[in-house]
């Protein structure tokens, strides 16, 4: 599975366009979902997943797989772009508002056929970020879905710096954890 | 020595809420080579990307593919089907390659739009025609408002109503009158007059009807007309009568407005 992603990517350095839509197909499915939370507008959301993969496209070349997964190199740049996208809104508006969860809307049945592995490994990830103590779920919330920084975060939840990154630190430990406990 | 600031460093990083000199200081040890951070940075992103598996699915803003297809398909040719050129050919090529580009797009662009550009000039001339008309309207209706506004503040100023009378029985009107300068009149509810007539106004002092000129109402009925100042007797009454549209110098047609 790992690999073939990796090929995926190899053959989109070559300029495999068919390989790009195999990709897409692959993992717009997971990057979609993430946009959409962060951003929360369905507008925004499609702009920035087709500068997600349009970068993916250009930058195929530099993809390291010895540094993660391709679903994680998707992911990143994802969240990153969407946090972007957030921060150049918010300079606009000047105002914060909160996430809509509600803006989620229920989805197609998946095409691939690891549906059900897929979402037994949603209920263990979702409840893996519920078992974090609120303090570390919270501080780990507002860095990847608001894109605050730590400064900022404590700021937010008035707490010293080095409270805020003892959490992250700690909330991030546990979750690796499960990711790599989890088969 | 403990890897621990590092350790704190490296999650806050994966998670991007790094910030300021901690942020370029980490980028430096990094930079340096570090296969601890390496693999913190590594499992971070995995766990974060477990998170975002865990977000409920959404349904797929469908042109996106496509969208990304085209733009693929039309800014680069398969990289695959082609031998690398060597840089300087390549660069040759792909100059030779954007001035033919430019001229034919140069070419195609004007052709194309040449005609579209003339009717868009034209549409503008009209729009700006138009405009231009529509200001002088407005600045009249300004004008007259103004002057009628100015006369109120005058306490020597009458307001006489008038009654609709005989065909049009829901008309109405309003003269505003100074003994001096003349007035107003501002009609209301007043049909069109019919074909190859208007409406004339006539000032009544102690003997007969002077003509005090002709006016016609808009598509609502309504309509305004300066009235000039009138020389001599006082003006006792206003009326409004149809008459042919050149105006007579005596009432003929049938009246439709008259104050008390």
């Amino acid at each position: 599975m790992a690999t073939a992603g990796a090929d995926l990517i190899r053959q989109m350095a070559a300029g495999d366009r068919q390989a790009f839509a195999l990709f897409y197909d692959r993992h717009a499915p997971v990057v979609f979902p993430l946009i959409l939370r962060i951003v929360r507008e369905r507008a925004d959301a499609s702009d920035v997943l087709q500068e997600v993969f349009w970068e993916a496209w250009r930058d195929a070349e530099g993809y390291d797989p010895s540094r993660g997964s391709p679903e994680a190199w998707m992911i990143t740049r994802a969240r990153t772009r969407a946090i972007d996208r957030v921060r150049a809104t918010r300079r606009r508006s000047e105002t914060f508002v909160a996430p809509l969860d509600e803006a989620l809307a229920a989805a197609p049945a998946d095409p691939a056929g690891d549906a059900a592995e897929r979402a037994a490994d949603r209920g263990t990830i979702r409840s893996a970020l519920g078992r974090l103590p609120d303090a570390q779920r919270e501080v780990i919330e507002l860095a990847y879905y608001a894109g605050l920084t730590q400064t900022e975060i404590a700021d937010r939840i008035k707490q010293p710096l080095g409270t805020v990154k003892t959490r992250i630190r700690l909330g991030l430990e546990r979750l690796r954890d499960v990711v790599k406990t989890s088969p | 020595m403990t890897h621990e600031p590092f350790d704190t460093l490296a999650a806050t990083y994966a998670l991007g809420a790094l910030d300021g000199d901690e942020r370029a200081q980490f980028e430096r040890h990094l930079a340096g080579g570090c296969d601890v951070c390496e693999e913190t940075l590594r499992e971070s992103a995995e766990a974060l990307a477990a998170l975002a598996r865990a977000e409920p699915r959404a349904i797929l803003p469908p042109e996106v593919k496509d969208a990304l297809l085209r733009r693929i398909a039309a800014t680069t040719s398969p990289r695959l089907e082609r031998p690398q050129p060597r840089p300087l050919v390549w660069a040759v090529a792909t100059l030779a390659a954007m001035i033919a580009g430019a001229a034919f797009t140069g070419t195609f662009v004007a052709s194309r739009y040449e005609g579209r550009l003339g009717q868009m000039a034209r549409e503008a001339a009209a729009l700006r025609a138009r405009v231009q008309q529509d200001e002088a309207a407005l600045r009249e209706q300004i004008a007259v408002y103004q002057a009628a506004v100015d006369l109120l503040r005058d306490p020597t100023t009458r307001v006489v109503t008038l009654h609709g009378l005989g065909p049009s029985p829901e008309a109405t009107g309003r003269v505003i009158w100074h003994p001096v300068s003349g007035g107003h009149v501002f009609v209301a509810n007043l049909p069109a007059a019919p074909a190859g007539s208007a409406y004339e106004l006539w000032t009544i002092g102690d003997g007969a009807p002077q003509p005090a000129g002709l006016f016609r109402v808009d598509a609502s009925g309504r309509g305004t007309h300066r009235i000039a100042a009138v020389q001599g007797k006082p003006v006792k009454v206003f009326a409004v009568t149809i008459e042919p549209e050149a105006g007579v110098p005596a009432p003929t047609g049938p009246m439709v407005l008259a104050s008390k």
